[in-house]
């Protein structure tokens, strides 16, 4: 494994760190206050998870602008089926709802996106193998 | 697209590994430059043929269609 991406995974390790220990307390107080109306403070307890993953996206970015040009084509490549078909998905699915279906929360959109462009990432690496 | 590649690397005795660190790429790509299953940039090609201290034609050919 080259050194980019042995950096960019110990990044990755650190932020998915940070994401669950933030979420665990965020969860927590907010279970704790849900019956206070919506607040600034609150707002801001429920959004801090957020900030580690903001952090994963820049790191990946950077990844991104550090890897050579075919590792470059095989993410664009990966990306690019994630992000088609995770737009697929939840546009076909909004025509569920429409008719009765059980709502998804949007939350789910990032891991099905990440989940899929892991997909893609194997099938297309293979290709160059 | 055909290339001497593998032949050069071998006159040398360099890994695979060790010309991607020459050219500044990974493992991963000099193996499917090699095999024909990535064509590099134009940049890329004159770098390898700088290190080879050959003309790019030299290196690659192309494939012959059908």
């Amino acid at each position: 494994m080259d050194t980019n991406t042995k950096r960019y995974l110990r990044q990755f390790i650190y932020s998915m760190i940070a994401y669950v220990l933030t979420l665990i307390p965020s969860i927590m107080l907010i279970t704790m206050y849900s019956d206070m109306p919506i607040n600034p403070s609150i707002v801001v307890t429920a959004l801090a998870p957020v900030i580690p993953v903001v952090f994963m996206i820049v790191f990946f970015l950077r990844y991104l602008s550090q890897i050579d040009e075919l590792q470059q084509r095989i993410q664009l490549l990966a990306i690019g089926f994630a992000a088609g078909t995770t737009g697929l998905l939840a546009f076909t699915y909004g025509f569920l709802e429409n008719i009765g279906f059980p709502s998804i929360s949007m939350i789910w959109v990032f891991p099905a996106m990440v989940f899929l462009w892991g997909i893609g990432l194997a099938f297309i690496s293979r290709r160059y193998q | 697209m055909k290339n001497t590649l593998k032949v050069l690397r071998a006159e040398r005795d360099w890994s695979q590994a060790d010309l991607a660190e020459k050219l500044g790429v990974s493992r991963q790509t000099v193996n499917a430059i090699e095999t024909g299953k990535y064509d590099p940039s134009l940049p890329l090609a004159f770098k390898i043929a700088e290190l080879f201290d050959q003309k790019i034609e030299e290196i690659f050919t192309p494939t012959e269609a059908g």
